[in-house]
């Protein structure tokens, strides 16, 4: 007992690695099932970025401290078997810190997108490096100090300035969920980071407590294995219940699973219970005119569905959709700044960011107008796009969708509707000619 | 597809016609699918405003019925808004320039001040600018009916991807029979060219025969080299033939004797050697040797047999256009009956 308490290899270590390697595993799962399980649109790089970093960084971080710690009794002879490597970078910087300020990161976007209600103007892959630069100078000066003993233990000195730089990362983290705390959020984002917050500031007491106990009480073999147990333990615990997806997709969220709604494919306007309209919206059949501009005619949900179908066929459709995610995103009140901003970036997202699957065919001007918006609740945030598409859906679709398959079965439905009186006059085929552009 | 009867049952008069009707429906089938594959198909390829479009209405009024008065007319607000387009790019360029000089007046746009528009090529003014503004009293008359010529020249911006079919008559061959007659026939299909259009390429690759690669001689020229360079490298490309059309030659001819090549990264090798149109033949004999040279870097060996040609165009004039299609009508055909061993 008294030489695994020192050197590693007691049962309880072999339990707690168990554990640990089980808390990963699990983690995997949880992070990758939204992905193979759920249907929807295909998985955007974005959400995969966001999923691997944080996988990445809890691996390292287990690894770190197991290896670091000696939990299985190797004996430390070859360079790469040294303490700087496992516990500080790996375990250290590009464990609890990558995970660290990779959550400052989340919560940073939040702030902007709901406090300051503009897209962030630094991107993440730029921001998380740059907080993460700290950890890599600190890890930096201990490789060079050289403060740890034989058995991966900091001195004395050390710990203090340690904690106290923990503290500052969990401190910006405080504040920032301070900033954010009036915020009505729909996915529990804020549940998500102050659990974040608790765990960490918790793991972080632990692993204070437990190095004390581990220098103080060098030669009490019980407090040695109970404290590595500990430590170990906290870290399993830290990498399950740290990880979040809220703040970059929430509908993934939604569908993680702990989440609580069936797994299946959600449209943000269902995700965010934007109703479909109330009854004056589902125009009756005699009021449409197919003489209307394309813009009232998209007005109507029975043909807004037959001619996005159209123009899917003609691989031109995204235009068609954001054209109907913009006027959900006009249901939602005004006075509801939360809901507006899911539904902007939400668009943003899938519609007006480059290199996107379903990125609609706007000049450079008006997508940079959008990107660089002072305001995302702005009622008027996508007129121009909105403006620019009608006129290409106009100009390149709207005079052969007459005579398309799409029409035709609009008008054989129309006619089964039992209010069938005067269902048909309407359904001419207009004259080009008495069409009106209005611009 | 038909169905078959078991064949325990008795075969019974209604069986019998039964059979005979699915019977002919697949005998229609497979001789539709043996007329498909006679079908050449062929994609215009190209980057935004390279006149993927304009080639594809030239087509149209080559090979098929035209425009009758009713499509002329639904361009009316086309070229309304192309006119709207170019006043706005104008009067915002105008803003900008006469911030930057003293006589602020010298930028007024008018229909008589020529100054902005003639300072074009800084404020991305559309190519049609030129020819709306001198004939903006004609669109705008009440009962204005657009020509021919000014729908090729309206610009629209192609979403989606919009396909035609149509038959070219033979210089080669008499037609004999319904096979040869259907070697005639193409499926022309026209895709946008901005990057977001550029990903429903993929949907048109399976199966395609050649690949009319449109290029423009203007500052996208990098980007055009990039995207030649990619859809050369396609698999599905491997045994495709490419007909690269180096298109507007027409301003290619003005802007050579103004801006040197060189301007141009890919060609900051270029080296003027005369002037006039000695000059700009030199030039764009340059151009050519620079794509001919990239469309070999960028095939391998398993690519020797695709046929390559270079033609110069100027999608507007469609006298050109016939003459070049009727030359990419010859190369295919000769390349038909290499292939089938006849030549």
């Amino acid at each position: 007992m008294a030489s695994c308490a020192i050197h590693g290899g007691c049962p309880s270590d072999y339990a707690v690695v168990g554990f640990a390697a089980a808390s990963f595993v699990l983690l995997c799962i949880r992070a990758s099932y939204p992905f193979l399980y759920c249907k929807g649109p295909r998985t955007r790089t974005n959400d995969l970025w966001i999923v691997v970093v944080q996988i990445f960084g809890s691996f390292n971080l287990v690894l770190g401290f197991v290896m670091s710690l000696n939990y299985f009794n190797v004996n430390k002879r070859h360079p790469w078997q040294s303490c700087y490597i496992w516990g500080v970078w790996l375990g250290g910087a590009l464990g609890f810190g990558l995970l660290i300020s990779f959550r400052i990161v989340q919560v940073y976007q939040l702030y902007y997108l709901f406090v300051k209600r503009r897209l962030p103007s630094i991107k993440s892959n730029v921001l998380i490096p740059l907080i993460l630069l700290p950890w890599m100078g600190g890890a930096t000066a201990i490789s060079i100090t050289k403060p740890l003993n034989a058995n991966c233990h900091i001195h004395w000195q050390w710990i203090a300035p340690v904690v106290c730089f923990i503290m500052l990362y969990i401190s910006a983290l405080i504040w920032l969920a301070y900033a954010i705390r009036h915020i009505e959020f729909r996915f529990q984002e804020l549940k998500d980071l102050l659990r974040g917050i608790i765990i960490s500031a918790t793991a972080t007491g632990v692993w204070i407590i437990a190095y004390v106990l581990i220098e103080v009480q060098e030669y009490n073999s019980w407090v040695q294995v109970i404290s590595r147990f500990l430590l170990l333990f906290t870290v399993g615990i830290l990498v399950l219940a740290f990880f979040s997806m809220s703040i970059s997709q929430p509908l993934l969220s939604q569908m993680s699973l702990s989440g609580r709604r069936s797994v299946g494919y959600l449209t943000m306007g269902e995700a965010l219970g934007i109703r479909e309209g109330d009854s004056s919206q589902k125009a009756s059949h005699s009021d449409v005119d197919f003489n209307e501009p394309l813009d009232r005619l998209l007005l109507d949900d029975n043909f807004r569905r037959s001619f996005m179908a159209y123009a899917d066929s003609c691989l031109a459709g995204e235009g068609v959709h954001f054209y109907d995610e913009v006027l959900e995103l006009g249901k939602i009140r005004v006075d509801d700044p939360a809901k507006r901003i899911y539904m902007a970036r939400h668009i943003i997202e899938r519609y007006i960011n480059s290199g996107t699957e379903m990125e609609v065919n706007i000049s450079h001007r008006t997508r940079q107008e959008i990107l660089t918006c002072e305001d995302l609740t702005s009622p008027h945030l996508f007129d121009h796009a909105v403006v620019e598409l009608l006129q290409l859906l106009k100009a390149n679709l709207f005079k052969d969708y007459w005579s398309s398959v799409f029409f035709m079965k609009l008008k054989a439905e129309q006619c089964k509707e039992p209010d069938g009186q005067g269902s048909l006059d309407h359904l001419r085929h207009p004259e080009s000619s008495s069409f009106s552009w209005q611009w | 597809m038909g169905c078959l009867c078991s064949k325990q049952k008795p075969v019974r008069t209604s069986d019998a016609e039964e059979n005979a009707k699915a019977a002919e429906i697949e005998k229609r089938i497979a001789q539709e699918a043996t007329a498909e594959k006679h079908i050449q198909k062929v994609l215009l390829l190209g980057a935004g405003e390279s006149g993927k479009s304009t080639i594809f209405k030239q087509i149209r009024l080559l090979f098929q019925t035209g425009f009758d008065e009713a499509e002329l007319r639904s361009y009316i607000p086309v070229i309304h808004a192309n006119v709207f387009q170019t006043i706005k790019i104008l009067y915002d360029g105008a803003k900008e320039f006469a911030q930057n000089e003293t006589d602020s007046l010298k930028y007024v746009v008018s229909l008589e001040n020529k100054e902005t528009l003639s300072r074009g090529n800084l404020i991305q003014v559309p190519d049609c600018a030129q020819y709306f503004m001198k004939s903006l009293r004609r669109v705008s008359d009440a009962n204005y009916v657009p020509t021919k010529e000014d729908v090729l020249y309206a610009r629209i911006r192609t979403t989606g991807v919009a396909e035609i079919q149509f038959r070219r008559a033979s210089f080669l061959f008499q037609p004999r029979g319904r096979e040869q007659e259907e070697r005639g026939v193409y499926k022309l299909f026209d895709a946008g060219g901005q990057r977001n259009e550029r990903r429903k390429w993929i949907h048109l690759f399976e199966g395609y025969d050649q690949a009319l690669f449109e290029d423009e001689t203007k500052n996208r020229m990098m980007e055009t080299k990039a995207l030649f360079d990619w859809v050369l490298k396609q698999p599905c490309f491997e045994k495709t033939s490419f007909m690269l059309f180096l298109n507007k030659f027409d301003i290619f001819e003005e802007k050579a004797l103004k801006v040197p090549l060189s301007v141009c990264e890919w060609f900051k090798d270029y080296q003027p050697v005369s002037s006039g149109k000695q000059e700009v033949e030199h030039a764009y004999e340059f151009v050519k040797k620079k794509f001919e040279e990239l469309y070999f870097q960028s095939s391998g060996p398993e690519r020797v047999d695709r046929v390559f040609k270079i033609y110069r165009t100027t999608a507007l004039d469609q006298k050109l256009i016939k003459k070049t299609i009727k030359l990419v009508d010859e190369t295919l055909r000769r390349r038909n009956l290499l292939e089938a061993g006849l030549l």
